[in-house]
């Protein structure tokens, strides 16, 4: 489902990956950790090409992007636009748009980038709300909300394109703790429907319950990966013991 | 005359004056003014040099000293009561009210010796007998007499001679001008058929011109006098006096053909028989609101016009320079970049001189609104593109990156997502720039439009009103900008998404 070869992301002079190889299959769940500023955000944020990477090549469910150039002709803008209704994001600081009601939320890019009929959106739309747990909120305009409601409905935003991946850039960190939990029930049940799904988080406990492997990064690369049991429980690398025994003294 | 040539934010400036000089401001003098000429040692004569070739001008060659038949004249006035003459910069519609407020001691400015003028000040001898001259272009035929102009569009100067006997003769398509210089030009780009005014402009102005021809015989002959305040009657025999002297031995001919301003009509100046004028009762015009509020409005119309027209220029133009600033090619980028720098930068006044005067150099020729609607949409644009790009820069870039996410190209993640919020966020100082355009839409008066302000300058001049007739138009204007102050109150209530 997600094939990425060499990647390679620089930030002027400053290499933040230093080529990343991944491969993960339809219905996986892969939680990525390490420290901040480790690369794990840029990381997911190529994917979708919120940031294009100086090299290398990413393939989403078929969908094929060679880094190194941003997009120009209309073939390659067209690629990108393939490549990101496939993928769909979730971002810390939620994004809903202020002007717009949840529902409006909802349906404004199946409408205006697929072309969605307005009944048939609207639908989709209601029933992610059921999804999500918030149908009685479709009339409420985002700032009437919670931030764990909030957080929600960017899910249900996301996945109203009907994407094949979702990614999750640091979902409950802008939280307050008794607001995660609303967040994580949600993406867990995901998981369990089979969505192919990478998440980057600082929440260990959720990682370890739902994640089908974990990846380390350290430093621009994957120090480590592997099943949850391997990385908490018995971690190969050096770096990755220090970090496990950091996080698992908080 | 008048040569003079007005901008209508100093007349608002004068009328300010004028109010606050109301409340008693100026004290009574009980001097006698021509001992006071002589213990300073110096006349001062209140004139207008700005356009005011051959009367009284910046010299050409030494645009630091002025020059003039007025200014020989005044000097050899001053010279006889044996003092020195030092002129006063004035408007020259606003010279009465200022020669009463004490600005200077006398007007010596192409005042004309009627009735009107009269009424308020004392007018010494005729010094100068003018006569009305039509001015068409080179190839016109049959313009030679008031007659002919019937049915023509033909250019006079704001509060001349020429436009009271044209509105007594009728049927011309009268276009008021600031200033001669104007109509002429306008004359020359076809925009009108004939100019008329006072003969010396038009010897100084017109006769050179080889575009333009002196059409018929100069008609309707006028005495200039100088203006005095009617307390001044010491001053107004002296002055007298001199003027008679300076026929006598041929110092005003010697003035005259030194500017060719000289004709056989000034031999009869002598002859000249002050009549006595009949006391016209002021005139409030609060009290006969009926016969101005109407006119009034009318100017109102024009101004609702002009702004409204004006700003929806402004919004559309300067939202394609913003989109283009933010999001445009680089080359594109910095041409909309300059545009709003370079609008900026330079007066509104120039940018409607040049969009008038200036296009039709090039044969892109606007009629007056056309090019006040233009002028004042292009000038906003910039501001309003300001506005919009504050407001686009205070969408956080999440909402972009979110709408990118879901797939919108940059276009849609624009029109859907950030402009709508931007928009939201520029309501106030938009509807700011709206209300001030009302005010700012005077300006185009000094091309030829007649809007709420000039109804005012005209009204006031010709009633002496100024503070009726200023109370009433300050009415309209508030009754004009505070509605659409309460509507933007209500869009930015009605369009608010953050209530909780």
């Amino acid at each position: 489902m997600i094939a990425v070869e060499s990647l390679i992301k620089s930030y002027n002079s400053n290499r933040v990956l230093h080529g990343i190889d991944h491969e993960q299959k339809p219905g996986e769940a892969v939680v990525l950790i390490g420290p901040s500023g480790c690369g794990k955000s840029t990381f997911l944020r190529c994917l979708n090409m919120l940031e294009v990477a100086d090299s290398g090549r990413i393939t989403i469910d078929g969908v094929t992007i060679e880094g190194g150039r941003f997009p120009a002709t209309g073939r390659e803008r067209e690629q990108q636009r393939q490549l990101r209704i496939r993928a769909g994001m979730v971002f810390q600081s939620f994004n809903l748009f202020p002007h717009l009601t949840v529902l409006q939320n909802i349906i404004q890019a199946p409408t205006v980038v697929k072309g969605v009929p307005q009944e048939q959106a609207e639908a989709l739309a209601r029933q992610l709300l059921a999804k999500v747990g918030l149908e009685n909120k479709a009339e409420a305009y985002p700032l009437q909300l919670s931030g764990g409601q909030q957080q929600r409905v960017a899910i249900a935003r996301a996945l109203a394109m009907e994407p094949r991946v979702m990614l999750f850039d640091e979902p409950t960190s802008a939280l307050d703790p008794e607001l995660r939990d609303e967040v994580l029930r949600v993406m867990r049940q995901l998981a369990d429907e089979g969505m192919t799904m990478i998440v980057v988080t600082h929440e260990m406990q959720f990682a370890r319950d739902m994640a089908d492997r974990i990846l380390f990064f350290d430093g621009g690369v994957v120090a480590e990966s592997g099943p949850p049991e391997q990385i908490f429980g018995s971690p190969q690398h050096e770096r990755t013991k220090e970090f496990v025994r950091r996080v698992a003294s908080i | 005359m008048s040569n003079a040539w007005r901008s209508s934010r100093a007349t608002v400036c004068n009328f300010l004056l004028l109010f606050l000089s109301a409340g008693g401001a100026i004290p009574v003098h009980a001097t006698d003014t021509l001992e006071e000429i002589k213990t300073r040692g110096t006349l001062l004569w209140g004139a207008d040099a700005e356009g005011g070739a051959p009367y009284v001008y910046p010299d050409p060659q030494k645009p630091d000293q002025l020059v003039g038949f007025e200014h020989d004249l005044a000097e050899a006035i001053a010279a006889r009561l044996g003092v020195k003459a030092q002129m006063v910069q004035n408007q020259w519609d606003q010279l009465v009210p200022a020669l009463e407020r004490r600005n200077f001691d006398i007007i010596l400015n192409g005042l004309e010796l009627t009735p009107d003028n009269q009424q308020h000040i004392a007018m010494s001898q005729p010094y100068f007998i003018y006569a009305q001259q039509i001015v068409t272009r080179k190839e016109s035929e049959g313009l030679s007499q008031l007659e002919d102009l019937k049915g023509k569009a033909v250019g006079v100067l704001s509060g001349s001679v020429a436009k009271a006997l044209l509105e007594k003769s009728g049927g011309a398509d009268l276009r008021i001008y600031p200033g001669n210089v104007e109509s002429l030009r306008d004359l020359k780009a076809k925009r009108i058929e004939a100019a008329v005014m006072d003969l010396p402009i038009a010897i100084y102005y017109a006769q050179p011109d080889a575009a333009l021809k002196f059409s018929g015989v100069s008609f309707a002959p006028g005495y200039y006098g100088i203006g005095i305040r009617k307390e001044d009657k010491t001053l107004l025999v002296a002055v007298n006096q001199a003027i008679k002297e300076l026929a006598e031995d041929q110092t005003l001919e010697r003035i005259y053909r030194k500017y060719n301003v000289w004709d056989e009509r000034q031999v009869s100046l002598k002859d000249y028989k002050a009549q006595a004028v009949a006391e016209k009762a002021s005139i409030s015009t609060i009290r006969e609101w009926p016969k101005y509020l109407p006119l009034l409005l009318h100017g109102a119309i024009k101004t609702v016009e002009i702004s409204v027209l004006s700003m929806a220029v402004a919004v559309i133009v300067g939202l394609i320079v913003v989109l283009v600033r933010l999001y445009g090619l680089p080359p594109l980028q910095w041409l909309a970049k300059a545009y709003v720098e370079v609008i900026r930068g330079t007066p509104l006044l120039i940018q409607l001189f040049l969009i008038y005067y200036g296009l039709p150099e090039i044969g892109i020729r606007l009629n007056a609104f056309c090019a006040a609607i233009l002028g004042l949409g292009l000038n906003y644009a910039a501001s309003e593109a300001e506005n919009y790009r504050a407001g686009i820069q205070a969408i956080p870039h999440g909402q972009t990156e979110a709408a990118l996410a879901l797939g919108m190209s940059r276009w849609q993640s624009l029109h859907h997502v950030v402009l709508p919020q931007a928009l939201r966020l520029v309501i106030p100082p938009v509807t700011n720039d709206f209300i001030a355009m009302f005010k700012d839409s005077s300006i185009v008066s000094v091309i030829t439009m007649v809007e709420l302000t000039k109804v005012y300058g005209m009204l006031a001049t010709s009633t002496y009103d100024y503070i009726g007739l200023g109370l009433m138009t300050a009415g309209i204007y508030f009754a004009l900008s505070y509605p659409a102050s309460l509507f933007a109150n209500w869009l930015e209530r009605k369009l608010r998404y953050d209530r909780r």
